[in-house]
């Protein structure tokens, strides 16, 4: 945590080049409270060698964000990360225009640094991307992007003004936004986190935000062009984030909070075929004030990293190996 | 199985409707595009307010020019001290259309043709105006329902694709194709759908989007209003 900063929220993982001296970065948005106005965009790296979070650091500041636009950032949100073609650091930040978080716009950034370590990354924003003609509200971030075969990767968003409802953003291997699709027609479907299935076969699982709600799911087999909503998954879901993960065929994995009205435990499930998922383990158990909660994974060097939420307070991270005893710790 | 004359023109008619390769305006381009349409906005707004609070003003042209440049250059203030950087927060950049009008009532205020006097109002009292009017009226519709996905196709994504723009063109181009001669005052507004295709063509402004740079939620309201004014008038015979 940057020092003096009370409140952390919404981490997302980065994986490095092999050649990078950290194996990952994990960034998510801090302050003295959520949409706090002086929360910004914190990062830390995962040294190789020393297998330490560096103390992290402020890389994003909606003040000199909103100086570079020409024009003014209310609030800062969920931060989720890229990395393009030519090794450039691209982040897409929650940005709120004049209200709270239905007026926020998904602003992208792309690293201006010509280094890409913590003590030198510097981001300049590309703009904010045009998703509504209702002066350009109200659409967030929250889960990874879906990497393509050629370099591109498809985006999560949704929009949340009165309803909510996903789209997947496309981008080139460059970071140039190539147009939107919506995910699902149903009216209460947010932060979709997709999942690879095949090279034209995804998944996009999804928060629900009713009561006793469901973890929604929706499907496309034609590579995005278009989706249909499936049934609900069986896993219950307290209108809470969850993550997605496709390691290959007939592997996936799912981070979710699994009761109904907490977000006090945190599963990691496991699934062949999107359908049916199976408990791998708990990854936090609390009690039903207790939260644990938006949980981001990646999956390198043959292991799953995990980070989340704890309390709204803190990040705390966990890397799983098949058959290890999970390390972790909460930096 | 295709013949070989029906690929090319599947082909064609797929690029025409495609929305996966939109270009997006620089960030020099919409840093410039942000602070010039709302100085175009704010001048005539100035100008519009000292007209209508300022008694004796109407006559006393260099005096409305001082209060336009002043409301102009106040848009190009360094950060905060900007009102660009409020509105832009609020509002973003306002469409080309909006800004090609407000310039078009700005200059007939402060250089007043002879004949009638500029208002938006006399303008849409020409028939095919009010039909452009008219169909911005109800292109925002569309827009707000496919913001809030109540629309089956994605309209707004739909903005993105060469055909949406060539729409928009053929849509522009009915008051020329309607009639041979136009009302004299309120002209400029004829021009204003061209003009904002033009610069959306080789800037891609305001947003990249063909539906942001003909049409904007705050004009869409206005439009309803000289619509629906111009309606009763019609009843009233």
């Amino acid at each position: 945590m940057p020092a003096g900063m009370a409140a952390a929220h919404a981490s997302t993982l980065l994986p490095l080049p092999a050649s990078h001296a950290a194996a990952l970065m994990v960034f998510w948005f801090s302050g003295d409270r959520e949409s706090g106005p002086n929360v910004q965009i914190a990062a830390s790296q995962y040294d190789r060698a020393t297998r330490q979070w560096s103390a992290a650091r402020f890389v994003v500041n909606r003040f000199a964000m909103g100086g570079q636009l020409g024009y003014g950032v209310r609030r800062l949100g969920n931060p989720v990360a890229w990395m393009d073609g030519h090794g450039r650091i691209h982040l897409f930040v929650v940005a709120t225009g004049g209200g709270g978080w239905a007026a926020s716009r998904v602003l992208h950034l792309r690293q201006s640094s010509a280094a890409n370590s913590l003590q030198e990354l510097a981001f300049e924003p590309v703009r904010a991307l045009p998703l509504s003609w209702l002066w350009n509200t109200s659409f967030l971030v929250r889960n990874a992007p879906l990497a393509l075969a050629d370099g591109g990767m498809v985006l999560p968003v949704h929009f949340e003004l009165g309803i909510k409802y996903p789209t997947a953003l496309r981008f080139d291997s460059e970071g140039n936004f190539k147009g939107m699709v919506r995910v699902s027609q149903r009216p209460y479907m947010l932060q979709p986190a997709l999942v690879m299935q095949s090279p034209t076969q995804w998944l996009a699982v999804m928060r629900d935000e009713r009561p006793k709600g469901k973890i929604g799911v929706a499907h496309t087999v034609d590579g995005g062009q278009h989706w249909n909503d499936l049934p609900d998954l069986a896993l219950d879901n307290p209108d809470a984030a969850v993550a997605g993960l496709g390691l290959g065929p007939g592997q996936m994995l799912l981070a979710h909070n699994s009761s109904i009205a907490s977000r006090g435990t945190l599963d990691l499930s496991r699934s062949t075929d999107g359908r049916n998922w199976a408990r791998v383990q708990t990854l936090e158990h609390g009690a039903p004030d207790d939260e644990f909660s938006y949980p981001a994974m990646l999956w390198l060097d043959g292991s799953l990293w995990i980070s989340y939420t704890v309390d709204r307070h803190r990040i705390a991270w966990a890397r799983l190996q098949p058959g290890a005893t999970p390390a972790g710790a909460k930096p | 199985m295709s013949t070989p004359t029906s690929v090319p023109w599947g082909d064609w008619l797929t690029q025409l409707l495609a929305t996966d390769a939109p270009a997006l305006p620089t960030a020099v381009a919409m840093q410039i595009g942000l602070h010039l349409g709302w100085s175009v906005v704010l001048a005539w707004l100035g100008v519009a307010a000292a007209v209508r609070w300022w008694p004796g003003q109407r006559s006393r042209s260099q005096r409305l020019w001082g209060v336009a440049l002043l409301m102009a250059l106040w848009a190009w203030a360094p950060g905060t001290y900007s009102p660009a950087y409020w509105l832009g927060l609020a509002f973003q950049t306002p469409s080309t259309v909006t800004v090609w009008l407000c310039a078009g009532l700005l200059w007939e205020r402060l250089a007043p043709p002879a004949t009638a006097p500029s208002s938006l109002s006399v303008a849409v009292a020409d028939r095919r105006v009010l039909a452009l009017a008219t169909l911005g009226v109800l292109t925002g519709w569309a827009l707000l329902l496919d913001t809030f996905a109540w629309l089956p196709v994605q309209w707004y994504a739909w903005g993105f694709s060469p055909a949406a723009s060539g729409l928009v063109l053929l849509v522009a181009l009915l008051p020329w194709v309607l009639g041979r001669s136009l009302a004299r005052s309120g002209r400029f507004s004829w021009w204003a759908v061209p003009v904002a295709l033009l610069v959306w063509v080789v800037w891609r402004l305001p947003s990249g989007n063909v539906w942001d740079a003909v049409l904007d939620p705050l004009l869409w309201l206005v439009l309803h209003g000289l619509v629906i004014r111009r309606a009763f008038r019609f009843m009233r015979g």
